[in-house]
This record gives structure tokens, sequence and C-alpha cells, in this order.
């Protein structure tokens, strides 16, 4: 399952606490996209992936100053 | 020859916003997720300023006063300045680069800021500053000359405490190595500055040697300190309002170096755009941005001028102050984002628990996987 999280508009460290959020409600194996523009976020997001064990499976500079990084439970 | 406070400024406003150099993040880390991360980094600048600001008072070429401790001072504006930064949301030289990023939040929470470190240190709110400056003085000024050792003794044992640090988050991001690099679009010097994720170690010793660059370069103009942020902000207010030039010193070219610095950082690398926030966040940066330039009138210095600098001089100040916006962050980090968080925790596991499922309140079993 595939799950979209927006999280435009927000600066550090919301995003990463609405994806710690979106993430509890996910099965092991589940996807998460999570859509952002907090340029901290390029950092810290696939950095709390990595602390949690989670694989970024896809991770794109969507427009000036969007990202989008999908991690997998 | 102050023109070299801009030139400073502009490359610490690349690294700042490229490296996504944050002091506030790096400060709340270890209350949020126990992170040293950052910590490390920003610790790394420390001592690698240490070292510089040490050899070039050797030969000479400086020669550093480190200000003697006003306990009250220091601790309490410390401490309203770390939860300042919290609310803010991000430090002194934070809030300048995502200004110059195009965050709005931050333009409130700089003006905020400029504005009311320049009342509390020359203007109506100065008494006050000064009153509680004189509240419990002391002599102190090195942590090492306080036990009778050189300073370079401390440099040694802040060099060596580093470096166990370093090694330790070395082995860390060894054993979980973090995915950051995007696909490549561009080559050379193009990527590496403004495309390529930099490391935050890489990125903490680049802040050090500017750090170390600005003590000869400010000193060449007259202006006898290094890197600072306050001070030269409520300067900047302080020519803005009344015209007198002899305020345009160095460190004002400095702080307007990161501005534009960050600004140019980010366009050349596809990362400005302007961003407005709810009324919320607007209303709590002002708020932090009020109490960041109390605070860092009252303890002499920001996350910057105490926090990076003064504590390369390893002295009383800068450490005690630093100690102290640690406390803030963790403070205003546990009532804004820690207990919020564990709120939640709760009532997600309330509504798993068998009496919650068989009010149909949640679906359990995602929470069951965990």
């Amino acid at each position: 399952m595939r799950t979209v999280l927006e999280t435009e508009g927000l600066v550090c460290p919301f995003p990463v606490m609405e994806a710690e959020e979106a993430m509890a409600d996910l099965e092991i194996g589940d996807e998460l996209v999570i859509a952002f523009d907090c340029t901290q976020g390029t950092q810290s997001l696939p950095a709390w992936a990595a602390d949690n064990g989670y694989t970024v499976t896809e991770f794109a500079k969507t427009g000036e100053a969007s990202w989008s990084i999908t991690v997998r439970k | 020859m102050i023109f070299t406070g801009l030139l400073v400024g502009g490359v610490l406003g690349l690294v700042l916003q490229r490296g996504r150099f944050c002091i506030t993040g790096a400060f709340r880390d270890l209350w949020v997720s126990g992170s040293w991360r950052w910590m490390t980094a920003f610790l790394l600048a420390v001592a690698v300023q240490a070292v510089g600001v040490t050899l070039l008072t050797a030969t000479g070429a400086i020669t550093p006063e480190v200000p003697t401790l006003s306990v009250v001072a220091t601790a309490v504006g410390s401490l309203l300045f770390g939860v300042g930064i919290v609310l803010a949301g991000g430090c002194a030289t934070g809030t300048y680069y995502r200004a110059g990023e195009g965050l709005v939040g931050s333009w409130f929470a700089l003006i905020a800021y400029a504005v009311t470190a320049a009342v509390s240190k020359t203007g109506v709110l100065a008494p006050v500053t000064t009153w509680v400056k004189g509240l419990w003085p002391t002599q102190l000024t090195t942590i090492p000359a306080a036990f009778g050792l050189p300073d370079w003794v401390g440099v040694l044992v802040l060099v060596a405490g580093v470096a166990g640090l370093v090694r330790w988050q070395l082995r860390l991001a060894a054993d979980r190595p973090v995915p950051l690099q995007l696909a490549a679009q561009r080559t050379g010097l193009n990527h590496l500055l403004f495309e390529r994720a930099w490391n935050p170690l890489v990125t903490g010793v680049l802040v050090g040697l500017v750090a170390i660059v600005a003590w000869p370069a400010s000193w060449a103009t007259g202006r006898h300190d290094g890197l600072g942020i306050t001070t030269p902000s409520s300067n900047l207010v302080g020519w803005l309002v009344t015209g007198d030039a002899d305020r345009l010193d160095w460190g004002v070219m400095l702080v307007l170096g990161i501005l534009l610095g960050s600004h140019l950082s980010a366009r050349a690398s596809g990362e400005f755009r302007v961003r407005v926030p709810s009324a919320t966040v607007i209303r709590r940066s002002i708020a932090g941005g009020l109490l960041m330039g109390v605070g860092a009138a009252w303890a002499g210095g920001c996350s910057i001028g105490n926090a990076l600098v003064q504590t390369s001089l390893l002295s009383w100040q800068g450490w005690t102050a630093l100690v102290f916006q640690v406390l803030g962050v963790g403070i205003t980090a546990y009532f804004t984002l820690i207990r919020p968080r564990n709120q939640r925790r709760a009532a997600r596991e309330a509504a798993s628990s068998p009496s919650g499922r068989a009010n149909g309140t949640r679906a359990a079993s995602p929470v069951a996987a965990r």
C-alpha cells in the first residue's frame, strides 16, 4: 500500500514528526510518500529513515524548493 | 576593508544554506530523538575554530579578549534565547539563512530579533540589560585560567573530546548509511556546490574554517572580534534608523553577507521560494524573535557569539551560554514537540487496546504491526 503525506508549508522538525505519525499507522512493507518543501528536510528525512531502519525507495526534487521522498516500512 | 565582511558572510551563507547547518536542530535533536549527529558537527566547528584561534593568537595576528562571566545575565538570557530559537524555528544564523531561502516566518523572526536586540542593547531597555548584567558578576574569564592552566591545555581537551564524538558518529553512520543523494543533473563544481547533499561533519569543519578566517578579517578593520550576529544585527537596525555611519562596521557587512549568500545559494540550487506560513507560525516566529533579541543581549551573545565563538575561546560565558541554550531548547521542545507526541502515542495505544477496538474508535492492526 502507498500512502501520500503532504507536508508543504511545514518547517523542520514537523515534516519528520508528521512522517513518524503516518508511519505508525502503516503495515510492514507499506510505502509512505512524503512531499515537503523544507530545505532542511532533504537532510533530516533521509536521516530519520536511516535511524529507523526504513528503506528509501525514491528521492526526487519535484520543483523549486520542493521534494518527494518515498520510505518503505 | 569592511567589505571583506560581506565576502565572509556570503561564504558562510552558502555553507549554512547548502549544508543545512541548523544549531536549533542540533540542540533539539538531543532531546527529541537522542541524536548527536548535528551536535557533533556543531562541536566540531567549535574545535576547529579553537585550534585556529590558538594558532592565530600564538603568531600575534590577533589578541582576543575574553569577557568576564556575569552569571544571571548569561544563564537567564541564554535560557530565554533557547526558548526563542525553538519558537522561531531557527537560531541567529538559522533565521538569517532561512530568510534568504524565502521563508516568510523567518522574515518576521529576523525583524523581531534584530529590533529587540537593538532595543535591549542600546534602546529603551538598555538599563534593564545593564541591571541584569550587574546581578552576579564574576572575574571568571577562561575555564583553563580558573584552574591555573594555559588555554592550549583546554584546547587539547576539547579537541580530544570532539574527536571521540566524531569517531562515535562515524561508526553510527557506517552502521546505518543515510541515503542522502538525489539523482545528479549537474556536473563539476556546480554539482558539488549547488546540488550534492553535504555531509554534516564536512559542513561543521567548513563553518569552523569560516569562523577562523573571520578573526583576522574583522581584526584588520578594527573590530576586535570573530563571527557575531546579535551586536551586528543591533547595529544594522541602529544604522538604519539613525543614519549614523559609525555603526556600519564589519559585523553589519557580515550579517548582510549571510542573507545575500544564502539567498544566492538557494537561487543557484533551485531552493528559493517565498513560503508563507500559517498565522500560528507567524505568531510563534515573532514571539521567538523577541525572546532571542532580549536573551542574546542579556547573555552577551547568541548561538554564534557565545555558543560557537566564545566556546572556542574556552570562556566561562560561552560554555555557560551553551548549556543554558540547550536547556531552553529542551524545555520548549518538551512542551511543543515531545509531550504532544507522547500524548498521540498514548491515544493510539488506547485506541488499539481491546476496549478501544470494541468501541470501534480506530483500526488496531497498523499499531499492532509495530
